[in-house]
This record gives C-alpha cells, structure tokens and sequence, in this order.
C-alpha cells in the first residue's frame, strides 16, 4: 500500500520501534507529527524491549546534547534496549567503552589520543589522496553506463578511506563491508546471512546478526592487533598501540574497541550521505541543474546534502537525574531519542524546511550532532561528499536513476541499500 | 561578555574565526587563540555570541 492509498498517519498511529516505517520512506510523516503535536514523545515498553522519549524539536536536541552531565552515553546510544538480560547483556557490551559510549572526563582525554588526525588542515591534507581513490572508483563504471550507485561507488570511496587510515589491506575490504552491514543493519533480512533463510526478518535473527557481526569483527581485529604489536607499520592500530592515558598505555580491549567504532563510522555514515545525496538531488532535477550549472554552489549543496539526509538517524542519551526538557519532566534511568532527521527540518529553524534547497543560508544543521560527541569524522566525510559530486557531475554530467532506491530496514542508520543508476558511458 | 576557548574541547573546526574574526584566531596548533579576551560589547559581541553557538565541540564559554 503507498502513502496515498491508506488514510493519512496520526499521533496515536506512531510507532518508532517499527523499522519497516523507516524502510518504506514513511518516518518523515511521523517526525512532522510529533514535532507538531507532541515533541517530547514516549514509546511504550514492549515484551521485548524497554520505552524511551523521542526528541524532534531542534531546540530540544541542542539542550541534551550541551549537556553531557545530565544526559549520559555510557549506558547506550540507540533507543533499542532489550529487556531480556542476555540480550541486553549482549546489547551492552560496548557500553563505557568506546568515544561514543563514554562520558566526560575519560572521552575528553581518549578523544584527543586521535582527533588530531581529524581537523579540517589534517583533512585537507588528504584531498589529493581522497580524489586519487574517487577517480579509480568510477573508472570501474565508467565504461559500463549503469551502476548500482551504493555497492559500486558509495560504499567503496569511504570504506577505502577509512581502512587506508587504519592500515586494512586492500583484500579485507568486502569482508569490513559485510560486516559493517551485519552490526548496523541487524534487523535487515538482505543482511542476516548467518541465519536460514525461513527464519530471516525476526527479532531473534537481528540479535544473532549484529552479535555475530560485533564477533567476526573482534576476531579480525585481535589478528590486526597482534600482528601491529610484532611489527608497527604507519596506520592508526600502530598509533593506538602506543599511545597511553596519562602514563597508562591502552588495553587490547580498548583498541579493539576503537577501531570497532572507526570502520563503522567510517564507512556506513558517508556511503548513505552520498547515496541519499545524490537521490535528493535527482529527484529536485531543478536543484540538480543549478549545481552542474555553477559549482561553486557545492560546497552549500553538501551542507543540504547533510541537513536533508541526516544519515545517523538517532542517538540515545540515559537521564542521570530527574530533570526537564522544555518543561517536559523526564526521570533517572529514563532514556532520551534524539531524532536528527526531525530537527534538521525544524520549521522554527529552517524555513521551507522539507524543500531541499542547495543554496540554504544560514544552514545550522546538526547532523554531525554537537558538543561532547561532535561526529570525529566530519571533515572527512564532507571533503568525501565534494570530491565525489565533483567527479561524478564531471565524468557523468547525464547521471539519473534507473529505478526506485531500496531502503534499510532500521531505525538507526538512515540507509540505502541499492540506488541504480544510468549515464552515458565513457568511450 | 568576555570570552573563553575550553583548549581540551577545541578541534579546529574554525567556525569561532569565520564567525567573529576579530575576537579568534586560530593558532597553528588548530587551536583556537581569543585576540580580544576583554569586555565585549555592541556588534563585536554579537558575532562572538554566534560563535559560541556555532561552534561544533560548545567549546567557547562566555563570562
């Protein structure tokens, strides 16, 4: 049934545990009701998982995330959170342990370990490096005129980036794919290849796929690990061996965990900016246009790229005392959504906020989050963004779909999975 | 208002310096420098209130 046909979403009809909403494309209908009608909204506990306010209003996000004291990441950072001990066990194992699931003052001290490798003079050092790896991608299409966008271009441009950095070589790369897909898209059935095939698209099989994905990795990387401490070689696991928190050097378990966090971030987040990017601005061929026509415009349009597509869809946040937000009273214990997709087309921020609109000024998106948590990885995923849309538009200025884009199945991760395109092939 | 760069927050970014170029600079360590930490007022301070807003890290605090 398409929108149309069924009878228009109301607040009592909104139910953001529900991945198959966010997989059919309906998940903007539900934000614009509850940014209207109820900002601060609670989803009920289920049999299987606990219940969480949701956040749609810009202002409310912007609140809890200035304030890392009162809205803790150290005990999760997704709205799921299972009820049954040995799921939530399993579900909160990375919890404390990783930049994003840790609070002040140790993330502070661990975030600094890196993030000189990520302000925006280290990230423009790599623009030579990051073209270099864009042109070999789409020389692999250039002949053929059509492409599936998201397994042929998308993925492989971050995904090169980012293993380059943390010394993966080039024949682990499908396999740091895969499992990428396994952690953040559990709940997909394209993506739960472990389980038999009649019993894809259950709870259990999301449980087993993400716990299976978190463990393959873990293994790859324990392997990456021991070899680096025998011999370094010049990557970020190197980096991490030798690097110490006030004297006291980081555990095995520590970096494993680090460089758990920076493929995923790495690689999942900017592959879907670019696909759902590049679908945005097909579908708005008027928008489309006037960025081929001028494109010094670009670097505006990757902003709106951001806003529009806000690939990270939520982050999660525990309540570490009774407090309010906006005057609404959330408790101890209680877990808060923030919905980036949802602020970032806030009419009280963004005017004609669903119109996407390559030359928006001012754009105060956050879909990179703010403050504590301030995605790491934003520079680089911007440049990556600007130095794909100038290649494409220049090698395929006659880019178009060639059929409809297939969705993630999560509430999570803001994906797509397939997106065919056409061009007139390179002679 | 007078102004302050937490250095441990800092990353960089530069939106301080694109903001309200007369109160920060950004120093050769990627950090951001305050070239006016005196009482601020008027039009000057202003634009440091919108850098304070801008800024990715809420690395900059105002007294």
């Amino acid at each position: 049934m398409t929108a149309a046909e069924r009878s228009p979403m109301t607040l009592a009809d909104i139910n953001m545990n529900d991945e198959e909403m966010f997989e059919r494309g309906e998940s903007h209908e539900a934000f614009r009701i509850l940014r209207k009608k109820d900002r601060v909204h609670w989803t009920p506990a289920t049999e299987h998982v606990k219940g969480y306010w949701n956040l749609t209003k810009y202002e409310d996000v912007l609140f809890v995330s200035r304030h890392p004291e009162l809205f803790s990441s150290e005990r999760g950072i997704v709205a799921f959170e299972p009820i049954n001990e040995e799921d939530f066990n399993a579900a909160a194992n990375g919890n404390g342990k990783m930049l994003i699931t840790m609070d002040p003052p140790r993330h502070v001290k661990l975030r600094r370990l890196v993030n000189k490798g990520f302000t925006p003079r280290a990230v423009n050092e790599m623009e030579p490096h990051i073209r270099e790896i864009t042109t070999t991608i789409l020389d692999k299409i250039a002949k053929k005129g059509s492409a599936d966008f998201v397994l042929d271009v998308a993925s492989q441009i971050p995904l090169a980036v980012i293993c380059g950095m943390m010394g993966v070589e080039e024949k682990d790369w499908a396999l740091m794919f895969q499992l990428t897909n396994k952690v953040l898209g559990p709940g997909d059935p394209e993506y739960q290849t472990d389980v038999p095939e009649e019993q894809r698209g259950t709870p259990e099989a999301a449980m087993l796929t993400g716990n299976m994905g978190t463990m393959q990795m873990f293994g790859f990387f324990a392997q990456m690990l021991m070899a680096r401490r025998t011999e370094r070689r010049d990557d970020l696991i190197s980096l991490l061996c030798e690097s110490d928190i006030e004297g006291e050097a980081l555990s095995d378990e520590d970096i494993l965990w680090f460089c758990f966090l920076l493929i995923l971030a790495g690689n999942e987040t900017t592959r879907n900016a670019m696909t759902g990017g590049l679908l945005a601005l097909c579908e708005n061929p008027d928008e489309k246009a006037k960025l081929q026509a001028d494109m010094s415009l670009l670097p505006s349009a990757v902003e709106e790229v951001l806003r529009y597509v806000s690939p990270v869809m939520h982050m999660a946040r525990n309540v570490m005392q009774d407090t309010e937000i906006n005057g609404h009273p959330v408790k101890k214990d209680e877990r808060v959504v923030m919905w980036y997709p949802a602020i970032n087309r806030d009419e009280d921020v963004f005017p004609e906020a669903e119109r996407f609109d390559i030359t928006r000024s001012p754009n105060e998106h956050l879909a990179f989050g703010i403050g504590e948590h301030f995605c790491l990885g934003a520079g680089f995923a911007r440049l990556e963004l600007k130095v794909l849309y100038e290649e494409l538009f220049r090698r395929f200025p006659d880019i178009e779909l060639a059929g409809p884009a297939e969705r993630l199945r999560s509430t999570f991760i803001g994906g797509i999975k397939h997106l065919p395109v056409k061009f007139t092939p390179e002679a | 208002m007078k102004v302050h760069v937490n250095t441990d927050m800092c990353e960089g970014h530069g939106k301080c310096e694109m903001a309200a170029p007369e109160v920060f600079k950004l120093g050769p360590d990627d950090v951001s420098i305050v070239l006016m930490p005196g009482e601020l007022t008027g039009e000057i301070a202003a634009k440091a209130e919108r850098a304070i807003r801008l800024c990715p890290r809420q690395a900059i605090s105002a007294t």
